[in-house]
């Protein structure tokens, strides 16, 4: 036994980075690799963004582009055109991927996401109400927040049971979605053909012509938001357990849920607010990150890296593919409609829906 | 002690209690109270199991003690002060709750699972302390799974997975153990081993509480027996006091005869059988 426990001792802490005394975090080999991977995809996807197509900036030129050395079209399309685009997709993506992470960890569900429960379509509709009835002025942002929580909200108290039921979530979700969907239709019937189309790319999720000032925006909201949902995190995998267990733990597992779904409201808000609700990157990224890591907990980090890969991905499928500007939503919403298909079949096998 | 003396005796006694008390509380899942005005000062340093019938409020009585549930009315002191005085994290490094049905988190291993137990020592940016990995490889040594450290929990038995959740809190390492039916899902081989571990725990001078179903076992592992019924306690103190033929009657509506345990001599109970002329022959005389 004595040897036993002078062995643990000395042992370095496995799956932990300590730094001196005070720092010491869990990072699971598994995560990190998966993490180091994301990354590289996305930066071989970021520089495929800007150097593919007619309009491209060479691979040759663009360490010197980048760097400061742009000139003439090249700037235009680095600081115009791709620039932006590229930083909002990064930052969006990650928004979702997060939101996504956090309601699945505290719906305990994997269907738990801001998609399914009508979020996103909520969203919309608050966004089409405001940029299309208000006065202007008001910020569409605000209308996307809005309808986002109202969406929520009402899920929350039509299944009876908050978040926890898979199959009532998804019925409640569906009708919520219904009733968000109408509002928009009828917003874009109401109004002039000009402005519907234009926002019918946007109810749809689009990057097309992003501005620096979008990406300054989902960039404040990330910098402010990402630092609160991962003080959250130990308490969210702790929670998993149970709401008795992580009572009796001290990690307060109501104040961590209420905490848990505000933040996913308003990260889903802000991207939404930049890029539209575009679909199923919150629902897939988070799936996704646990798949690559085989483990269990929230993993809010490689979420967001997932997320931001897959958009990133998506929106270079958007601008390359020979379907005209077709709005990036629609493919992340054809691809992530399919993976919903595989999700639901596999629940209803497993008898949980 | 009868409740009414109880209440008297904790109202009188201003002195505070070293350990749990539990003051007058009462307790409800949002509609009508599960458990009315209860009060009972938990024994320090003592093994307490509490005996009822189903739905009389012991497992919530033990929920609310751990703070998993908030009183309605009253107090649940810890040393005297209120427990929700304390922050969670101070509460969890001083009392440990192993509830009914928790949730293994998919695909966790058995060492990731019972890690989690050292939560309430941790900080924000600290998720390790150096009494991490003694007091881990200490509750997996007494709750025998040290060789199954690195398998994951959802292979294992269901007996195996529940000394699992009890290594996870013995690694929280508090004075206080609360157990709501701990020997669920357990063989009755592995439920002796698991009294006897809340036996010898209870020797190194922890404070166990343990919610039981088999009255014999409580009777004779317990130091200290409390009897719920419909939400208040209706007796309590050492088993051979409370454990008697007229209280099983009266609380649990079964008529048995109290024999000493031929090992331990503390009481046992003996149903009666309700179809003698079924059974072999004439009952055995009753020894003593």
């Amino acid at each position: 036994m004595t040897a036993t426990v002078e062995r643990a001792r000395g042992a370095r802490p496995r799956g932990m980075v300590v730094i001196g005394r005070r720092l010491a975090l869990p990072v699971s080999r598994a995560a990190l690799l998966a993490g180091v991977g994301t990354v590289l995809a996305l930066v071989v996807a970021s520089v495929a963004t800007l150097s593919m197509g007619r309009l491209g900036v060479p691979l040759s030129e663009l360490p010197t582009a980048l760097t400061g050395g742009a000139e003439g079209k090249t700037l235009f399309v680095l600081d115009r055109l791709r620039g932006p685009r590229l930083v909002v997709a990064i930052a969006a993506g990650a928004a979702f991927g997060i939101s996504g992470a956090l309601f699945q960890s505290v719906t305990r569900n994997p269907l738990g996401s801001p998609d399914v429960i009508g979020l996103g379509a909520g969203a919309g509709a608050g966004a089409a109400v405001v940029a299309l009835k208000m006065p202007e002025g008001v910020p569409v942002s605000l209308g996307a927040l809005i309808g986002a929580a109202a969406a929520v909200t009402l899920v929350y108290f039509s299944t009876g049971s908050g978040f926890r039921d898979p199959g009532r979530l998804i019925v409640a979700g569906i009708g919520v979605a219904a009733i968000a969907i109408a509002i928009t239709q009828y917003v874009v019937y109401a109004v002039e053909r000009e402005r519907a189309i234009a926002l019918t790319a946007y109810v749809n999720g689009s990057l097309a012509a992003r501005s620096w000032d979008d990406a300054r925006e989902i960039g404040l909201a990330l910098l402010v938001l990402l630092p609160l949902t991962l003080a959250l995190a130990r308490r969210l995998d702790i929670g998993e357990m149970g709401d008795e267990i992580a009572a009796a733990l001290g990690a307060e597992p109501k104040r961590t849920r209420s905490r848990a779904v505000l933040l996913s409201v308003l990260l889903s808000a802000a991207a939404i607010s930049v890029a539209g609700p575009i679909a199923f990157i919150a629902l897939t990224a988070p799936q996704i990150a646990r798949r690559l890591t085989g483990g269990w907990g929230a993993h809010l980090v490689l979420s967001a890296l997932l997320g931001s890969l897959l958009l990133v991905l998506a929106d270079l499928a958007a601008q390359q593919l020979p379907l005209d500007d077709m709005p990036v939503g629609i493919y992340t919403m054809a691809i992530g409609g399919i993976y919903l298909g595989y999700l639901l079949t596999r629940e209803w096998r497993r008898g949980r829906l | 002690m009868t409740t009414d003396e109880r209440a008297g005796a904790t109202a009188s006694g201003a002195a505070a209690h070293r350990g749990l008390s539990v003051r007058g509380v009462t307790l409800s899942y949002g509609g009508a109270p599960v458990v009315r005005e209860l009060s009972l000062d938990v024994p320090h340093g003592g093994l307490t199991m509490i005996i009822g019938p189903n739905g009389c409020g012991k497992s919530t009585l033990v929920k609310a003690m751990a703070r998993a549930i908030k009183p309605d009315a009253g107090s649940i002191l810890l040393d005297g002060t209120d427990l929700r005085a304390y922050r969670g994290r101070t509460v969890a490094r001083e009392i440990a709750l192993l509830p009914q049905s928790p949730i293994a988190p998919e695909g966790i291993s058995v060492r990731g699972l019972v890690r989690r137990g050292r939560y309430p020592h941790h900080t924000l940016l600290r998720q390790w302390s150096p009494d991490d990995d003694t007091a881990i490889a200490f509750a997996l040594e007494r709750t025998g799974l040290t060789e199954l450290a690195e398998a994951r929990v959802s292979e294992l038995s269901g007996g195996q997975r529940q000394r699992v959740w009890i290594a996870m809190v013995l690694a929280q390492q508090t004075e206080l153990l609360l157990l709501d039916e701990p020997t669920t899902f357990l063989d009755v081989a592995h439920q002796y081993e698991l009294l006897e571990l809340c036996g010898e725990l209870h020797r190194e001078g922890r404070t166990v509480v343990a919610v039981l179903h088999d009255l014999n076992q409580a009777a004779r592992f317990a130091t200290h027996l409390v009897v719920m019924r419909e939400g208040r306690v209706v007796a309590e103190g050492p088993p051979a006091e409370v454990m008697t033929a007229g209280m099983v009657a009266e609380v649990f509506g079964l008529p048995c005869d109290i024999v000493p345990d031929p090992r331990t001599a503390t009481p046992m109970v003996v149903p009666h059988a309700r179809h003698p002329a079924a059974a072999h022959g004439e009952p055995l005389p009753v020894e003593g």
